[in-house]
């Protein structure tokens, strides 16, 4: 943050003054079309960063500033340059540069007297349309939409139940009738057994029939468990470790459009993507959410202090916990991939974008790297190392036949265990 | 009842061998973490527990304490202190400088307030001919390092520089000498933070490049 005094320029300053004073006496806003229409395009090239015409932003909000100035020639004074103005002792200048924390305003030397005045027309007439409606934004946008097709598969399933219910009922009385009528027949001795032999749960238990069912069932379940089991030892994928402070992916990198390589940076240099140093959360978070407490936690590790903003010096690593790890027995490099092969994170990573907690997406296996390098083509654009390769292989396998990562040693065991 | 047994054990193995699933803080049972745990020093790992992994060495070194993680105890003489294993990097030789890839000497001007960037950059020159192709890269560079403030077209126009009172320059207005820019980028301006740990120098000077094509003519 800029923060200076500017007293060196007091006595330029009062000299200024005295000599701008008489000319901008008569100066008034005006309110013809072609000035408002200026001073939008002005107000969005040369304000907007700092300025809304109702909200306040950086600065204050410009609506109603006629009501506070001291007057238009002031105005225009501080617009060109405030520091001057403060350095002068103006009082409201003093007021309002205090207001803000000393935060210095830009000044604007090159906007002409006549421009400030577009500017001011266009806010005020900016500041006298009526509100817009709000936009209204729910937490979960998406939900409704996504709880369609969830209330109609419910529906489905009630339906279904009441339907095998009924049917239920309904064999219950042919059961019955059933039973009426053969009470009401002479049968013969062996009939009757047949009739009378009670169905009880011990006999259908020792049935044969129901025995291979049973054991058919347990072995095949408790087969497949042990196998699925087997299957993730040595393998994290789920690994959702909580992390020392809560930093979520889905705010940063999906809500904000943050880009992945802007705190990744490692990735397009070197083996390993990197976490980011804390200065890198710096360049935001001086400014944005200083309160959270997640955010404190941050500037507890890094000794900074949000109400002077000054470092203390006494730092004290924040201990991340790694999620994804290659074992050593093998070889992985970020920026082969992400440079040469142009492989977007999420190929590998997932929907990094939505998640608050970062888990393990992929599985890391062997199998799956080798998948990926029988199926993946390289990528050979705007790549001259790769234009004699992909030459050669179309040559000797046809033109249809395309040059795969395998093709130029990507399933070879020295390319990644050595 | 033998095959009833039989079943039952299966699947007590099975669940068993289920709770060797990787999930939330559990990463999972691993398999050989002698051969999965780096002997070197890896990059964003952490020491956690230095005893485990004690009988890896018990036989060559009985009196060293061995453990899986970065525990190679020829790595630097700290971490002979177990209690505080250290990385073992080296430092430069003292009284030398690096250069990058192009020859050049880091860039060495301070952060300076607004009124003196320009005396502090005069002289300076981009080294790089704003040809169409360093124009592209300085693109692509900008989308990394730039468009969530900035906005696509420069303009100030991104998700965060409208949600968050945060002073986001607009570049299509601002008429800045590349030097000017590359200072900025290198130790920030405003709210702007420093960002010259994170964008190499000869990336610097491409964004710097392409920003000077974002103004409206």
């Amino acid at each position: 943050m800029m923060n200076y005094r500017a007293a060196r320029f007091s006595i330029f300053l009062i000299s200024a003054f005295l000599f701008l004073a008489p000319s901008l006496s008569a100066q008034t806003v005006p309110t013809d079309d072609e000035s408002v229409k200026n001073g939008e395009t002005l107000f969005k090239n040369n304000c907007y960063s700092c300025h809304r015409v109702k909200e306040k932003w950086t600065g204050p909000a410009l609506a109603g500033y006629q009501n506070r100035v001291p007057s238009i020639e002031w105005t225009i004074a501080w617009v060109k340059n405030s520091a001057k103005l403060i350095a002068s002792g103006d009082e409201y200048a003093n007021k309002i540069y205090n207001e803000y924390n000393k935060s210095q305003m830009t000044a604007f030397t090159n906007l002409k007297d006549e421009e400030i005045l577009d500017i001011l027309a266009y806010v005020e007439v900016e500041a006298a349309k009526p509100d817009a409606a709000p936009v209204v934004v729910t937490e979960d946008g998406a939900a409704p939409a996504a709880g369609v097709p969830s209330a109609y598969i419910n529906a489905i399933i009630i339906g279904m139940i009441v339907i095998l219910l009924l049917l239920l009922v309904v064999l219950g009385f042919i059961v019955s009738t059933l039973k009426r009528v053969v009470e009401n027949r002479n049968l013969s001795e062996e009939e009757k057994e047949v009739v009378e032999s009670p169905i009880t749960l011990s006999t259908v238990t020792r049935s044969p029939g129901f025995i291979f069912l049973v054991i058919f069932l347990v072995t095949t379940v408790g087969f497949k468990t042990v196998i699925d089991g087997l299957f993730t030892i040595g393998v994290q994928q789920g690994y959702a470790p909580k992390q020392p402070i809560a930093f979520s992916h889905k705010i940063h990198a999906g809500e904000n459009e943050v880009n992945c390589k802007y705190c990744h940076t490692g990735v397009m240099k070197g083996k390993q993507a990197n976490i980011p140093s804390p200065n890198i959360c710096m360049n935001c978070h001086t400014q944005i959410k200083t309160e959270s407490p997640e955010i404190k936690k941050i500037y507890a590790a890094i000794g900074y202090d949000p109400a002077t903003g000054t470092y203390s010096g006494k730092t004290e690593p924040i201990k991340w916990v790694r999620i994804h790890n290659i074992p050593d027995l093998a070889y992985f490099n970020h920026a082969q991939h992400v440079n040469v092969a142009g492989i977007e994170c999420q190929t590998c990573h997932g929907p990094i974008e939505e998640m608050e907690v970062v888990y393990q997406y992929s599985l890391l296996t062997m199998g799956w790297c080798i998948d990926c390098h029988r199926k993946t083509e390289v990528n050979g654009k705007d790549n001259a190392y790769y234009d004699k390769l992909i030459q050669l292989h179309e040559q000797s396998k046809g033109k249809n036949n395309k040059m795969k990562v395998e093709d130029i040693g990507g399933l070879e065991c020295a390319k990644c265990h050595y | 009842m033998r095959i009833g047994h039989t079943s039952l054990a299966v699947i007590a193995i099975g669940l068993a061998l289920a709770g060797c699933k990787a999930g939330g803080d559990n990463p999972g049972l691993e398999y050989a973490p002698n051969m999965y745990h780096s002997v070197a020093y890896e990059p964003l790992s952490q020491v956690t527990d230095t005893t485990a992994g004690a009988w890896v060495n018990a036989l060559e070194n009985p009196s060293v304490k061995g453990e899986y993680f970065n525990s190679n105890y020829f790595n630097g003489k700290s971490t002979f202190d177990r209690k505080s294993p250290v990385s073992n990097m080296r430092e430069p030789a003292p009284h030398t400088v690096k250069r990058n890839a192009y020859g050049w000497l880091p860039y060495r001007n301070k952060r300076v307030s607004k009124d003196s960037i320009d005396l502090v950059v005069a002289g300076m020159k981009n080294p790089f001919d704003s040809t169409k192709a360093l124009v592209a890269e300085g693109k692509v560079l900008y989308e990394y390092y730039c468009q969530h403030c900035h906005g696509k077209t420069g303009a100030a126009e991104s998700k965060i520089a409208t949600k968050y009172p945060l002073g986001v320059a607009n570049l299509t207005a601002a008429d800045y000498s590349e030097p000017h820019i590359f200072q900025v980028i290198t130790h920030g301006a405003g709210n702007m933070g420093a960002h010259g740990s994170q964008v190499s120098p000869d990336d610097r000077w491409k964004i710097a490049t392409y920003v000077r094509t974002l103004r409206k003519k």
